[in-house]
C-alpha cells in the first residue's frame, strides 16, 4: 500500500511539473512589429527642422549653420512653401554631391530599395500595401529612377511632419 | 396637393434657397454683388514712415532742420517745383557731390493730376509701428492685440477677394522688400473663416532672386511634365492619401498644380532675365525698394494679377539718417512713377484697366531725435505722436476722378483702414466685405468720402 502511495505521489508530482508547460506552435510566419502607417506623426516640422532633415537625407551629412540661415530666409521669401521646397529640392537634384542610389542598384532589389526609402524619409518600414504599390509602380514605370521617388517622398505630406 | 402642404413645401424651398449657400462654378459662395470699375488694382505701400512735411507739404529742410529751403522731391506723384539749394537726395553729380543730381522725372503728368489725392488721412488708432501699419493696410483693421510675429487676426483683402470674388491664388500677390518685420506673414490672416486657403502668393524678391535664391534656386531641375512630373505626382498622391486618411495635411495657399508649375517657371524666368540684364528695373535702382519694384514689373507682366500689393521700406532709414531718408523718399517716388509707366506702356492687358493706390503705412514724429547724420541733420522716429498719425492716400485709374483733392490740413478726410473697402469697391465686392463686419469701425471706401 505504501509502495503504491509513493508511486502515486511521484506520478502526481511529475504531472504537476510538466502539465503547465506552454506548447509553442510555429506557423512559418515571421515576427512583425505592428505600427500605425504614419508612426503617429502629428507635429509639423519647422522650416529649420525640415531643411536640416532634408539635407541630411539627401546628402548624408549635416547642413552647415550658414547654409541653414540662408535656406530659411529663402523659404520665407516664397509664399507657397510647397513651391519653395520643391524648387530647392529640384536644385539639389542637380548637385553632383547628392547621395542617391543608382537606378541599377534600385532595380537589382526593388523590395530592399522601397524599404530603405521609407526608412530614410519616413523613419519607418512600409506596410505590405505600401511596399506592393511601390514595387508594382517601379516595375511598370521603367523611366523613373530613385531621384523621382526621392522627390515624391521629400515633398509628401508625411515628410512635413514628425 | 392640399393648400397646407403646398404652403409648407413652398416655404421650405424659399427658406433653404436663402439659408443654404450654393457654389458657383468658380468655387465661391454666392454671386458677386458689385460692379468692378477696374480689372486690376496695384496697392503701393509707400512704407517706412513718411512725414507729411517732406511729402505733401513739400517743406524739404524747412520744417525739420531749421533751414529755409522748401521744394518737392516727389515730382512723379506731386505737382510743385523741386528745391534749388542743398540737393542731397539724387544720384552722385558730375562734380562728385553725393546725391547732388536729382533723378529725372519719369511721368510727364504727376499722378496727382491723373487721379484723386487725399492729402490728410489719419492713422487713427493704436501705435504707429511698421507691422501694425502694414497689417492695417491689408486687413482694414487696427490689430491692437496683434502679436508682432503672428498673422493678422482679421482677414486680408486677398482673402476677401479669393473667397467672395472667386479669384485663384495667382490672381493675388504680395511683394515684400524682405523677410524681416513679419512681412511674410501679411499674405493671409489667421482668421478661421478665411486663412491660408484664400491667401495671396508672396515673394520677397530681393531674397528669392538675389543672393540666397541665386545659390539655392537658380538652375533648378525642370522635370518633363508627362514622363517625370506625372509619375512623381502619382506617387505623391498615393503617399498623401495614406497620410491624410489619418488626419495629416499642411495649410497651403490652394495653388493648383498648374499654378505651382507656373510659379516655378516664373522663378526661372526671372533668373534668366537677370542673367540677360532684362529685368525692367527703374532707371535708378540702387536700393531694395527700387529693386523690388523692378521685380514687381516682371510679376505683373507674367501673371497680370487682379490685386498686387507691393511694399517699400527704405524710408525707415530716417531713424538715423535724414539724408538717407530724403534719398529713399525721392527713390520711392521714382519707383512709383516707373511702375505706373510700365503698366501703361508695357502690359497691354493691364493698361487703362488698372487702378493704383499709394499710401504710407504711417507717418513720423514732428520732433527729431538726437541722431545727426553726415550733413549734421537730425533724424526722426515714429512714436505715435500726432504727426506720425498723418498720412496721405493717392489713387489713379479708371473710375477715379482726375485732378481732385479731397480734404486738407485743417480738414482731414480718410483713414488708413479705408484701403481695404476701397479696393473691394474697385473690384466689385464692397458689400460682401462690409457685411462681413470685420473691418475697423468707421472704415469706409474712400469713394464714399468724396
Amino acid at each position: 500500500m505504501r509502495f503504491t502511495q509513493k508511486y502515486f505521489i511521484l506520478f502526481f508530482s511529475l504531472l504537476c511539473l510538466f502539465s503547465c508547460k506552454e506548447e509553442s506552435y510555429i506557423y512559418e510566419v515571421n515576427d512583425l512589429t505592428i505600427e500605425s502607417n504614419n508612426s503617429n506623426k502629428g507635429k509639423e516640422k519647422t522650416p529649420s527642422q525640415y531643411l536640416n532633415i532634408l539635407y541630411a537625407n539627401l546628402y548624408q551629412k549635416p547642413l552647415s549653420p550658414n547654409k541653414l540661415v540662408d535656406l530659411i530666409n529663402l523659404v520665407n521669401s516664397i509664399g507657397d512653401k510647397q513651391v519653395a521646397y520643391e524648387t530647392i529640392i529640384a536644385k539639389m537634384m542637380t548637385d553632383p554631391d547628392i547621395q542617391i542610389p543608382s537606378k541599377s542598384s534600385m532595380n537589382a532589389d526593388i523590395d530592399a530599395f522601397v524599404t530603405e526609402t521609407y526608412k530614410r524619409f519616413y523613419v519607418r518600414i512600409p506596410t505590405e500595401a505600401e511596399k506592393t504599390y511601390f514595387v508594382n509602380f517601379i516595375q511598370s514605370h521603367p523611366n523613373i529612377g530613385p531621384e523621382h521617388i526621392y522627390f515624391s517622398f521629400a515633398t509628401s505630406n508625411e515628410y512635413y511632419f514628425y | 396637393m392640399k393648400r397646407r402642404s403646398f404652403i409648407k413645401k413652398a416655404g421650405l424651398t424659399a427658406a433653404s434657397s436663402i439659408a443654404a449657400p450654393y457654389l458657383l462654378p468658380s468655387g465661391r459662395l454666392f454671386a458677386q454683388t458689385g460692379m468692378a470699375t477696374a480689372g486690376h488694382v496695384v496697392l503701393v505701400l509707400f512704407a517706412g514712415g513718411v512725414r507729411q512735411q517732406e511729402s505733401m507739404l513739400k517743406r524739404y529742410l524747412a520744417e525739420s532742420q531749421g533751414l529755409d529751403i522748401e521744394g518737392n522731391i516727389m515730382y512723379n506723384m506731386l505737382t510743385g517745383d523741386a528745391p534749388e539749394l542743398k540737393i542731397v537726395y539724387g544720384i552722385e553729380s558730375a562734380d562728385g557731390q553725393p546725391g547732388g543730381e536729382p533723378i529725372d522725372a519719369i511721368l510727364e503728368t504727376p499722378l496727382q493730376l491723373q487721379g484723386t489725392l487725399f492729402p490728410e488721412v489719419r492713422y487713427s488708432t493704436g501705435g504707429t509701428g511698421h507691422y501694425a501699419g502694414l497689417s492695417t493696410s491689408v486687413s482694414g483693421h487696427y490689430g491692437l492685440t496683434q502679436g508682432l510675429q503672428d498673422r493678422p487676426l482679421r482677414p486680408t483683402i486677398f482673402e476677401y477677394l479669393r473667397r467672395h470674388a472667386g479669384y485663384k491664388a495667382t490672381d493675388v500677390w504680395f511683394m515684400g522688400t524682405g523677410t524681416g518685420n513679419s512681412v511674410p506673414l501679411l499674405n493671409h490672416s489667421a482668421n478661421a473663416n478665411y486663412g491660408a486657403q484664400y491667401g495671396a502668393n508672396f515673394f520677397a524678391p530681393t531674397v528669392t532672386f538675389e543672393r540666397e535664391g541665386g545659390e539655392f534656386l537658380n538652375g533648378f531641375k525642370t522635370y518633363h511634365p508627362d514622363e517625370e512630373l506625372d509619375p512623381i505626382e502619382k506617387m505623391r498622391v498615393f503617399l498623401n492619401q495614406n497620410f491624410m486618411a489619418q488626419g495629416g495635411g499642411i495649410p497651403n495657399l490652394n495653388n493648383t498644380e498648374e499654378e505651382k508649375e507656373n510659379i516655378k517657371a516664373f522663378i526661372q524666368h526671372v533668373f534668366d532675365q537677370l542673367e540677360n540684364d532684362q529685368i525692367a528695373f527703374p532707371p535708378v535702382t540702387d536700393n531694395q525698394d527700387t529693386a523690388t519694384i523692378g521685380y514687381t514689373t516682371e510679376l505683373l507682366k507674367w501673371f497680370k494679377p487682379k490685386l498686387t500689393v507691393v511694399n517699400m521700406s527704405a524710408i525707415d532709414v530716417c531713424h538715423d539718417s535724414y539724408t538717407g531718408y530724403l534719398q529713399s523718399l525721392h527713390r520711392a517716388d521714382h519707383a512709383v512713377g516707373h511702375l505706373w509707366k510700365f503698366i501703361q506702356e508695357q502690359i497691354p492687358e493691364m493698361a487703362g484697366d488698372t487702378a493704383m493706390i499709394v499710401m504710407p503705412e504711417h507717418g513720423r514724429n514732428y520732433e527729431h531725435n538726437a541722431v545727426l547724420d553726415q550733413n549734421d541733420w537730425f533724424a526722426f522716429d515714429h512714436d505715435s505722436d500726432a504727426n506720425s498719425r498723418r498720412i496721405f492716400t493717392m489713387m489713379a485709374g479708371p473710375g477715379i476722378e482726375a485732378n481732385l483733392m479731397v480734404g486738407s490740413q485743417g480738414n482731414p478726410i480718410g483713414d488708413a483702414a479705408d484701403i481695404v473697402p476701397t479696393i473691394a469697391e474697385i473690384l466689385g465686392i464692397k458689400s460682401e466685405v462690409m457685411s462681413a463686419g470685420l473691418l475697423h469701425p468707421g472704415a469706409m471706401s474712400l469713394f464714399d468720402r468724396i
